[in-house]
């Protein structure tokens, strides 16, 4: 290169090693405006997708009977799961989401925006309690959805299946409204009790769910986790069911509807309640499939009423100790006043019949109560007014709900004037003929099994109105001892030992020379009433009129035992059934063998000890769906 | 040997050493945990490789390099036919050569040639000797491979390309006349190449780049996550493998294209302010050889060189901040590759060797 032209060279050169220390230096300033400037910016969004919170589920409490047997365990179950942040927004991911797991689009997407427009709350589960089929599936259709994950969670198992299923209820996500009414105490996703003890129970048996903070990796794994907050489990509830005992209840209806109470008469604990037709709570806890729940709900049988609570039935005979009262209270008959039946009586101009047409001829109180004579009754209940027997069925419990924990109890219906006027408002009068229907306990008149029940808990602790409860008390989560629950109150109605002491005889004669005769038994005593009334119109009306003519009398029997030191009172009612001593008190008489006898002489095993895993033993629900740890 | 050694220049061995340790920590930072744990070992088998050629470019007179220039050029040119023909098919492109089980890709190499064969014919006679027919004879010979690594398609390399012909303003000067026919003649090629050329992942990509909110989860995706590394680096960094970003694999592509976001994120701006001074070195040495050569064709080589590794720096260092389109750009010593590594190696022991030869040592 010539001189010149190599000062040329040079020259230009210079300009490059600027251009190129400019290019560095703007490069600087590009990075130093990216991690300077913006760095707080940058550093939010870098934490935002890469810190995640996680709700850790906590496991409900477990619900076991009286003896510590098992009722309801939880297992662990795995759920796909969309979590809230990574909810897919377009309608065609949604609907191609739905195509692949065989939902309703609609429904998905309704869902998908309810939990968008939450502030807080849960995953959304897509899939409960996933088999491995559906594992397999779900890993599949995972890489076109890469926003579903999988969650581990506590799963209710229900070991008796309908064994108890009225009484305990089931458990499923909160509810729209509920969610709405109070937004404060739920969260969207939540599973709360929706029946049964699970619902009445639930703040003891609902746990505080924890938290987890966990570090994601792009595909949204969890790669670490810190900052755990543990879930503390919910109570450990002890019920006043003896499951030996609910078994037998279950096992005696044999298909046919009705119900059936035992109660304790030390403290009025529920040993055992039983509705037919049952269900079985485990069909109930798939969010999302509503097709069991709505074959539930249509069927006409209405197998999702609890009747022992719920279901008012004309209580017949049974009613004719609570007359018996009224009038013996008012003075309008004593113990010895003798009636004579021939078989029918009339009454304003009307002929009311006795179920023995040729007549018992004369009686006293208890053969009256003994031979469930209706003439007599009829007779003492002319001698009343309606407001007397109004008047007497509230003093003794009758008018008002028995207080069960339970969730939906209905009241009795107990007839007055105040009653007629308001539900009968076209003609509001209170005629004079209708209270001697209500004598021998039809009419108007309509009973809860439960308040039934408790009724002849009253007569039988001479005049203690205990309130029917389940919850017995909670387990000691360190020790594993039940501490009981302090009982409900007792109200002490003020009976009159003489009046209660002629009932206990009448009652007596029923089961040793009178109705219910036939299912007396050698080694227990047992006292009670039989009953059979014309079938109240409670369920479905116009599948009640098209089945009218096919259905018997309801039958009905209630009592206490043993007569010397009643330990347990009880109402069972079996529907259709024609004749209460031929199918109600042979169901009655297997409840009090099984307590005052078998139960003592044949104890089942100790039930296992307590779960060791808060989430529930690993063990399959027997087969034979028996209570858990019954062999 | 001892010659050998002798003729590398300390400063240039020196930054480039640095370059290297910090590239080689910032691949093994992100393959970690991942199928590519070992790739910062490779990259280092590639690397002493490269060293060593460099060693031997070093060594031998540029001009005898110079003299091969041609029948390597046209050597080049028939490799880069080959490939479009019979190249390995990665991705829908077809670039690589597989050897020994190893891909090679012959472009990485081929735009050295053709700076060197480009070098050689305008140094072997004075500027005012090159008449205008001269100059475009020149931009032919840079525009043929050109066309052919376009044809692959693979237009981050073909823009690779582009920085040779920084030399005829060099040679001619700055002429208003010239540039003014370049900016209409690149416009009308860019239009037509909007049309007739860009393939339409191209074309998105320009235009994800006009406005990268378009497609965060698309293409858009890369470049925004590396820019969250980057700003989340801030001014000390998170650490040598403590990056979220790249460590849970939000960063895509962490260990060749975006490889220097791994490194903003963990080093931070400290270590941005490092490694791109680091850079600003080494073009600057490569510069000083430039104004010591003792021919011009060593000169030019060594401004187009400076040239070429400017423009890995820019369209790689800006693209991952998001400044320049996302056109998959390596960047020297960062990005995982053995044809580019040993590319940059022949190309700075060449740079080496005009140093060694200069008249200013």
């Amino acid at each position: 290169m010539e001189p010149r032209q190599r000062l040329l060279f040079l020259r230009r050169l210079g300009a490059f090693r600027a251009a190129v220390w400019g290019l560095v230096l703007a490069l600087v300033a590009i990075y130093a405006w990216l991690q300077i400037i913006r760095h707080a910016e940058f550093q939010e969004i870098a934490r935002e997708q890469a810190v995640k919170v996680r709700a850790i589920p906590a496991p409900r409490g477990l619900i076991l009977d009286r003896n510590g047997y098992r009722l309801v365990d939880n297992r662990r179950a795995l759920h796909l799961v969309i979590q809230r942040e990574d909810l897919p927004t377009k309608p065609a991911v949604v609907a191609e989401l739905a195509a692949a797991l065989q939902m309703d689009p609609a429904a998905l997407a309704r869902k998908i925006q309810v939990y968008r427009a939450a502030g807080k709350g849960l995953p959304l589960v897509l899939k409960e309690n996933m088999d491995e089929a559906d594992i397999a599936m779900a890993e599949r259709i995972r890489a076109r959805f890469p926003f579903l994950s999988m969650e581990v969670a506590p799963r209710r198992v229900y070991l008796g299946g309908e064994l108890a299923g009225h009484v305990l209820g089931y458990v499923g996500e909160v509810g729209e409204a509920q969610l709405k009414a109070h937004p404060d105490r739920y969260h969207l996703g939540e599973i709360i009790g929706k029946d049964g003890y699970e619902a009445s129970g639930n703040d003891r048996l609902e746990g505080v769910d924890g938290k987890k903070r966990i570090l994601v990796d792009q595909m949204g794994r969890e790669v670490a986790s810190f900052g755990q907050v543990d879930p503390i489990p919910g109570h450990t509830v002890y019920l006043t069911l003896d499951a030996g005992l609910q078994k037998v209840l279950e096992d005696s209806f044999q298909g046919q509807s009705g119900a059936g109470v035992v109660l304790d008469l030390r403290d009025g604990g529920v040993l055992a309640m039983y509705s037919s037709p049952s269900y079985d709570p485990n069909l109930f806890l798939d969010r999302l499939s509503q097709a069991v729940v709505d074959r539930y709900l249509r069927n006409p049988e209405r197998p999702m009423l609890n009747r022992a609570i719920q279901g008012i039935y004309a209580p017949g005979s049974t009613f004719k100790p609570l007359i018996a009262i009224a009038a013996l209270e008012k003075g309008v008959i004593t113990p010895q006043t003798v009636i004579y039946c021939a078989g029918h009586k009339n009454f304003y101009g009307r002929n009311f019949r006795c179920d023995k047409p040729t007549g018992h001829g004369p009686l006293d109180l208890v053969q009256a109560i003994a031979q469930s004579c209706d003439v007599y009754f009829y007779t003492v209940a002319s001698m009343l007014d309606i407001d007397d027997i109004y008047a007497a069925a509230k003093k003794y419990g009758l008018t008002v709900p028995t207080g069960i924990d339970l969730p939906h109890e209905k009241t009795s219906r107990i007839p007055s004037r105040a009653w007629k006027a308001k539900a009968d408002p076209k003609d509001p009068r209170w005629y004079a003929g209708e209270t001697i229907s209500v004598g021998i306990g039809q009419g108007a008149v309509g009973l809860t099994p439960i308040a039934l029940a408790r009724f002849y808990a009253m007569l039988a602790t001479k005049g203690k109105l205990l309130t029917p409860h389940l919850f017995l008390g909670l387990r000691d989560d360190k020790t594993g001892a039940l501490e009981l629950a302090p009982p409900p109150p007792v109200r002490d109605t003020g009976l009159d030992p003489r009046i209660w002491s002629v009932l206990d005889q009448g009652l007596y004669e029923v089961v040793h020379s009178g109705t219910a005769a036939s299912v007396a038994m050698k080694d227990v005593t047992m006292v009670g009433k039989t009953g059979t009334a014309q079938v109240a119109a409670f369920v479905d009306k116009a599948h009640y009129e098209r089945e009218a003519k096919n259905l018997k009398d309801n039958a009905l029997f209630a009592g206490y035992a043993p007569r010397e030191h009643p330990q347990i009172a009880f109402a069972v009612v079996v529907e259709n059934a024609g004749f209460g001593a031929d199918s109600a008190a042979p169901i009655a008489k297997k409840l009090v063998h099984y307590w005052c006898v078998d139960r003592l002489q044949h104890p089942l095993p100790p039930p296992q000890g307590p779960a060791a895993d808060p989430f529930g033993s690993p063990a399959e629900a027997p087969a034979d769906g028996s209570p858990g740890g019954t062999p | 040997m001892k010659e050998r050694f002798r003729a590398l220049d300390p400063r240039l061995l020196g930054v480039m050493l640095a370059l290297i340790a910090l590239g080689t920590l910032t691949l093994y930072s992100a393959g970690r945990h991942t199928p590519q744990a070992g790739i910062w070992l490779k990259q280092s088998v590639w690397n002493l490789l490269g060293l060593s050629l460099m060693l031997v470019l070093a060594s031998v007179d540029p001009r005898r390099v110079f003299r091969f220039s041609f029948p390597a050029y046209l050597l080049g040119l028939v490799a880069l036919a080959a490939v479009l023909v019979a190249g390995h098919r990665i991705g829908g492109a077809r670039r690589w050569f597989v050897i020994a089980g190893q891909t090679f890709q012959p472009s990485e190499l081929m735009k050295w040639v053709t700076l060197l064969y480009v070098s050689y014919r305008l140094g072997t006679r004075s500027p005012e000797a090159v008449g205008r027919l001269e100059v475009l004879g020149l931009a032919g010979l840079v525009a043929f491979p050109m066309l052919l690594v376009l044809k692959q398609p693979d237009l981050g390399m073909a823009l690779s390309f582009l920085p040779i012909l920084l030399l005829i303003p060099l040679v001619k000067g700055f002429d208003w006349r010239w540039a003014l026919l370049l900016v209409v003649g690149v416009s009308a090629a860019g239009m037509f190449g909007w049309k007739h050329v860009l393939k339409p992942y191209q074309k998105q990509r320009v235009m994800i780049f006009l406005d990268p909110s378009s497609d965060l989860q698309g293409k858009g995706y890369q470049v925004n996550q590396s820019r969250i590394a980057i700003g989340a680096g801030g001014l000390f960094g998170k650490g040598f493998t403590s990056g979220s970003q790249a460590q849970l694999n939000f960063l895509p592509v962490k260990t060749t294209d975006f490889a220097f976001s791994v490194y903003a994120e963990e080093h931070g701006f400290l270590g941005v302010i490092l490694a791109l001074g680091l850079f600003g070195l080494l073009l600057s040495r490569v510069l000083d050889a430039a104004a010591r050569a003792r021919t011009s064709a060593e000169a030019y080589f060594c401004v187009g060189a400076a040239a070429i590794f400017a423009m890995h720096l820019m369209v790689n260092v800006g693209m991952v901040a998001g400044a320049l389109p996302n056109k998959g750009m390596v960047l020297p010593f960062f990005s995982a590759g053995g044809s580019s590594a040993l590319s940059f190696f022949l190309a700075l022991g060449l740079v080496m060797g005009v140093l060694q030869r200069s008249r200013v040592p």
